[in-house]
């Protein structure tokens, strides 16, 4: 599984960060309120420091907004519905890609991993290559072919959304227990009770891991996709407010990307717990 | 057309087995095909050779021999997991050709389903049979607390120490009632000490259930503790070398049977018996391996 993680650059990258994100959660041995305090005060030192640089002259105010400032243009921004609007039609548009992408990968993935394992074989070396491909550097590509509209969009997130559900459903397929396959068979378990009963849950926790990927992945490039004509959406937000130099609704964006970004991994986080319950065995 | 000549070539009062045969393996031949490393072609690999076995109804038996001989090949035969290449199996008469819930095998390492819990473990063959939640509940319970594990069914497998999850798998293949209970070296991965409580416990539920047992396992001791008979095999092909009755007293729970005098004639026996079908196994390899240069040499011209 390493070396799936590290052909994906993009996606190994995003994954750190969520690790560095994660670090703090994870269980110590120290007070709740000491434990709290050593959490937040490196956030805190930043954020003061951020206020003060603009303020005391270090750092030109022209570029870089305050914290207070971003939160004064946030809550207006909010008031006036104007950062729900480019919310909801980012969410929208990286949701739509997400469940496509999950939609066909799945089902692909069991496929290749689970049955047509010499068809996999075969496929395995272009699959990895067209998985190494940036979208980015597609871009006009995919203009060319499906122009600049939704569907465009929609398209860039799915090719980046798509690769690590595949590759990771496709292992996990590969890597059930023939233990508890033959298990099962024992037990004179039909084709379909087989793959609901067994193989499913036992390639539940990489199809998860898959499933954390790709969402951190078409956030990442939702935001890249906005940024080629659209006329709304977060990626459209900043570089709309970098066009118009309205500095602290740029940062406004930023913040609310980032904000997002970490609610949404939460929640795969969350939702991966609920369903992966036993425990793994050194992953 | 292949079924009807195997018809013809069986004399038909063969294929009705004694009336207290449970198991009956016939000529029961096995060959996996080993692919060659440099992909063109196979080998055939012969697992088994000419097994023939009748197992009585109620009786637990052990089949014991060294690793590889070929043990979990013959239950998977019986379990239905695999056909033989040549031979046939029956149970109660009938020719077995695939699995059932008639026989239920315990797998070696515990094949627990690591995403649920004890209870749900136990009921799995009762929700492939189709039987109704609440009254699979109430069956997986009866079994959880024949094997002592009241107050852990809430558990995941991996709360469980190794003794309690055999005793899972165990309950699991107990839960759909099989007439038969295939074992595959069960307490092989087990401390010394839960390994003789198990033995001891799963002579209580054979005498309880009265289930036919085929019980396999490297241990010699284990092998005679525990059984009415017990195969010996010897590997290169694994062939049954002999069965010998084990005619140590019963009730042998709690017992120092294992200190007795027969105990350690019988146990000297076995061992003797492996110890030839050893030997013969490296002549064996030494001519084999011979029989493959000739071979080798061969397809090089
Ligand atoms: N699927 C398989 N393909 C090829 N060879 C196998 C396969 N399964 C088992 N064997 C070989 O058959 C022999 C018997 O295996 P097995 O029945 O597992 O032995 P045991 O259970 O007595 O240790 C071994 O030499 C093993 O290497
Ligand atoms: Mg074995």
């Amino acid at each position: 599984m390493p070396g799936e993680l590290e052909r994906w650059s993009i996606s190994y990258y995003i994954q750190r960060q969520y690790q560095k994100i994660k670090l703090p959660v994870e269980p110590q041995r120290w007070s709740g309120l000491k434990n709290w305090i050593l959490k937040t005060i490196a956030i805190i030192a930043f954020l003061v420091l951020w206020e003060i640089g603009p303020r005391a002259g270090f750092i030109d105010p022209q570029f870089v907004a305050t914290p207070s400032k971003i939160i004064v243009t946030m809550w207006g921004m909010l008031l006036s519905g104007d950062l729900l609007v480019h919310v909801y039609v980012s969410l929208r548009r990286a949701l739509i890609a997400f469940a496509i992408s999950a939609v066909v990968a799945i089902p692909l993935g069991f496929l290749l991993g689970g049955w047509f394992t010499t068809f996999e074989k075969l496929l395995n070396p272009l699959l990895s290559i067209l998985g190494q491909v940036n979208p980015f550097t597609i871009f006009p590509v995919i203009i060319l072919f499906f122009g600049i509209g939704e569907a465009a969009k929609i398209i860039i997130i799915f090719l980046v959304a798509f690769w690590p559900i595949l590759f990771n459903t496709i292992t996990g397929a590969k890597n059930v227990d023939p233990q508890l396959v033959k298990c099962a068979r024992a037990m004179n378990a039909s084709k379909p009770a087989l793959f609901v009963k067994v193989i499913l849950p036992a390639a539940a926790p990489y199809i998860f891991n898959g499933l954390r990927m790709s969402s951190g992945n078409s956030f990442f490039m939702l935001i890249g996709a906005e940024m080629i004509g659209a006329s709304s959406g977060l990626g459209w937000l900043i570089l709309n407010s970098e066009v118009n130099y309205q500095i602290p609704r740029l940062y406004a964006g930023v913040v609310t990307i980032a904000l997002l970004g970490l609610a949404i991994s939460n929640l795969v986080a969350r939702l991966e717990k609920r369903v992966v319950v036993w425990h793994e065995p050194a992953n | 057309m292949v079924l009807s000549v195997k018809e013809t070539s069986y004399p038909v009062e063969e294929r009705r087995p004694e009336s207290d045969a449970k198991i009956v393996l016939k000529n029961i031949s096995r060959i996996y095909q080993i692919k060659r490393n440099n992909g063109k072609g196979s080998t055939g690999f012969i697992a088994l050779q000419d097994v023939n076995l009748q197992v009585r109804s109620g009786e637990l038996i052990s089949i014991v021999g060294p690793s590889g001989c070929g043990k979990s090949t013959l239950l998977d035969l019986i379990a239905g997991l695999a056909r033989p290449n040549s031979g046939e199996i029956f149970i109660d008469g009938r020719l077995i050709t695939g699995p059932a819930l008639d026989r239920g095998i315990i797998l070696q390492g515990y094949a627990l389903f690591p995403w649920r819990v004890v209870i749900d473990n136990v009921a799995f063959g009762l929700e492939i049979k189709g039987v109704p939640k609440k009254e699979r509940r109430a069956i997986s319970q009866k079994f959880i607390d024949l094997v002592g594990l009241q107050g852990f069914e809430d558990r995941y497998p991996y709360e469980l120490s190794g003794g309690m999850k055999q005793r899972v798998a165990i309950a699991r293949a107990l839960a759909y009632d099989p007439g038969v209970l295939l074992m595959d070296e069960p307490f092989a991965a087990v401390d010394a000490q839960t390994r003789e409580v198990l033995q001891d416990e799963l002579l209580q539920i054979w005498e309880k259930t009265g289930k036919t047992i085929v019980f396999v396992t490297h241990s010699i001791e284990e092998a005679i503790y525990l059984s009415d008979r017990v195969a010996v095999m010897t590997p290169n092909p694994g062939t049954i070398k002999e069965v010998i009755d084990i005619k140590l007293p019963r009730p042998r729970q709690n017992s120092d049977i294992r200190s007795s005098a027969e105990f350690g004639w019988v146990r000297h026996k076995v061992r003797e018996l492996l110890q030839s079908g050893s030997l013969e196994k490296e002549h064996g390899q030494q001519t084999d391996q011979n029989v493959a240069e000739a071979i080798s040499t061969e397809a090089t011209l």
